[in-house]
């Protein structure tokens, strides 16, 4: 910082103003003769020669910055690097000591923690870091915020001026699309594994948990693996691993795994006995409300149990499935209408439907629905609520290439979708839309109907590059996405371009030739 | 929260490393010791005081406004780079990744 002598000169055209008298030694201002300015006349009486201003020489003074005397002790280590980052140090402190004795404090604190930066951790004070419980519990809990953080990318700076956005194609419910949203694949839990069950939580519908079978390449891992993927953030990996002793065919269920605990095997799980069930269990269905609820299970020998979830260690009913008194029926799928808790239907595996109610008079298979030729791999019932009641219906897909419409009130197929050259493997309604449902098979297609809009062909349809065959879909609870599971451990999600706005308007305006009745044409 | 009975941290943060645009990764102790880090010893003793100190404050800011709140996640944005922090229990785990424009 340095000083200078501004240089000091007196303007002739000052404003005016009157100095004050000067008793003795008078001085006097000779003004301009501008008639603006007021003139002082120069006192003859005194006339006195006026001081003439001129410039002055200017001395120009420089100062040195201020020295700032500080010791330091030096600690003696052998790499330059540290030393080097020494003097770093000096230079901020000097900067730091002048805004105040506070940030000394605190530079003497970093001064000492640097001096212990400076020892190095030896490997076995590392392990033991990394193996302290409290690390642990760090770890976890951050490293999982910072991968949702980094697969955040969004640009918070982009200016979107000048640029027009894409006008979204509004959907009126004539058709339907579907567009790749994501794939979910783990390296090490997904790879060799089919994937058996997936199901969209109802709590955080961005939720999806998908269970896989087991990997016969890797018998030394857990035969059972589910995962619970999460599509609202961006990262890849899966939000929470479960591990399970046999292989899991059906997702959420007689195994119980609680989220809240630290570990990945299974909290409960009902024993294998004669009084539960003995055969694979394919079919879990929770019913009833979020209060009272039950949990159904059905396996493959036609036994069905319902399960209290606090007590899991045997089932508060069983039942067998038989039909007409004599043959169990080997129950591949089931599924309970809306709002039904007591009357559901099964598929076979001899192709056959059956109707069932778990109490009642006619508790049990009720009737049978002849109309697969092969064993039937999904079923799903009429979810959509709307003006009218659709729940009777139910659809059915089977190894027979197709997928069949059904009413509960005819035992015959009301119609059938034969579009596919493979075995069908699952099919659902949409929960939102009422003429709308999802089918895959084992050609790798997903398809979408919208029999508003066809029934000949599916309205939207996609081969997914690089898949088997696809095992499971399902469809989110908004309606608006749908995962689908493949036989590679796969799980990809794809969006079907419904607009949200407009499925309060759609209505299932198709109805099957062969049953129209003179009241139910009116749907529009 | 699902757990973990051993971590793979080596495996995890390689995985983050490897993750789009990501620079360095340091993990700081409670004593501001870094365990782990991918960038060069002189970098990484930097951004762990500093960090650490920032962390400090920012924390000491949160409780102040509120005595019952605390920071849970740190992220400051710069012209080259992003910093991203996760504190807990005392340790950071500290993230430099350069943001895709």
């Amino acid at each position: 910082m340095f000083v200078c002598l501004l240089k000091v000169s007196i303007c002739k055209h000052a404003c005016p103003f009157f100095p004050p008298p000067l008793v003795g030694d008078i001085r006097t201002l000779q003004w301009d003769t501008d008639p603006s300015v007021l003139q002082l006349q120069a006192d003859s009486e005194h006339g006195r020669r006026m001081q003439r201003l001129g410039a002055s020489k200017i001395t120009q003074v420089d100062f040195l910055p201020k020295e700032v005397v500080s010791y330091c002790k030096e600690t003696q280590t052998p790499l330059t690097a540290h030393l080097s980052e020494e003097e770093e140090e000096e230079d901020e402190e000097m900067m730091e000591a002048k805004s105040g004795p506070e940030s000394e404090q605190q530079d003497e604190d970093d001064n000492r923690e640097n001096k212990e930066v400076l020892r190095e951790l030896t490997e076995e004070e590392r392990q033991q870091i990394l193996h302290s419980s409290e690390f642990q519990s760090f770890f976890e809990c951050s490293i999982r915020v910072m991968e949702r953080a980094l697969a955040e990318d969004s640009n918070i700076f982009f200016d979107y001026g000048g640029r027009e956005l894409e006008d979204k194609e509004g959907d009126l419910g004539s058709g339907s699309s579907l567009s790749f949203s994501r794939l979910f694949y783990d390296e090490h839990w997904s790879k060799h594994r089919v994937i058996t069950c997936l199901d969209w939580s109802l709590q955080y519908p961005e939720l999806l948990v998908a269970s896989y079978n087991n990997n016969e390449d890797a018998p030394h891992e857990p035969d059972g693996v589910a995962l619970v993927w999460n599509i609202k953030f961006k990262k890849a990996t899966p939000e929470y691993i479960f591990h399970c002793q046999s292989p899991v065919v059906s997702v959420g269920f007689i195994v119980l795994w609680d989220n809240r605990s630290h570990r990945r095997t299974p909290v409960q799980r009902t024993p294998l006995s004669a009084a539960a069930h003995t055969h694979p269990v394919y079919c879990v269905n929770v019913v009833g409300t979020q209060n009272a609820n039950n949990l159904i299970t059905v396996s493959t020998d036609g036994r069905m149990c319902s399960w209290s979830l606090d007590m899991l260690s045997q089932p508060q009913e069983t039942m067998e499935l038989v039909y007409n008194k004599s043959k169990p029926v080997a129950v591949t799928g089931m599924a309970f209408p809306t709002g039904d808790v007591n009357n559901y239907v099964v598929g076979s595996e001899e192709g056959t439907v059956y109707t069932a109610s778990r109490h009642g008079s006619k508790a049990g298979i009720c009737e049978m629905f002849e109309g697969h030729q092969g064993p039937v791999t999904g079923i799903s019932c009429h979810s959509a609520v709307g003006t009218v009641d659709f729940s009777h219906l139910f659809i059915t897909s089977s190894f027979d290439w197709t997928v069949k419409l059904w009413s509960t009130k005819h035992n015959k197929p009301l119609y059938s979708f034969e579009d596919n050259a493979d075995y069908v493997y699952d099919v659902m309604w949409s929960p939102v839309h009422p003429a709308i449902f999802a089918a895959v098979d084992g050609m790798g297609r997903l398809d979408l109907w919208n029999l508003n809009n066809d029934t000949e062909v599916p309205t939207a349809s996609v081969t997914i590059e690089g898949a088997s065959a696809l095992n499971r879909v399902r469809w989110s609870s908004g309606g608006k996405e749908v995962a689908v599971g493949d036989s590679e451990g796969r799980v990809w999600i794809y969006d079907t371009g419904e607009v949200q706005i407009h499925w309060r308007e759609a209505q299932l305006s198709w109805w099957p030739s062969r049953w129209v009745h003179g009241n139910e044409k009116s749907h529009q | 929260m699902a757990g973990t009975e051993h971590v793979e941290v080596e495996e995890t943060l390689k995985r983050i490393e490897a993750h789009k645009g990501v620079i360095g990764t340091i993990i700081v102790d409670a004593e501001g010791i870094p365990i782990r880090t991918t960038l060069d010893n002189s970098t990484t003793v930097l951004y762990a005081r500093l960090l650490r100190r920032l962390t400090m404050n920012a924390r000491s800011t949160v409780r102040d406004i509120d005595p019952q709140n605390d920071l849970t996640f740190l992220r400051i944005r710069s012209k080259k780079h992003e910093i991203l922090v996760a504190p807990e229990n005392d340790y950071l785990l500290i993230v430099i990744q350069n943001p895709c424009e």
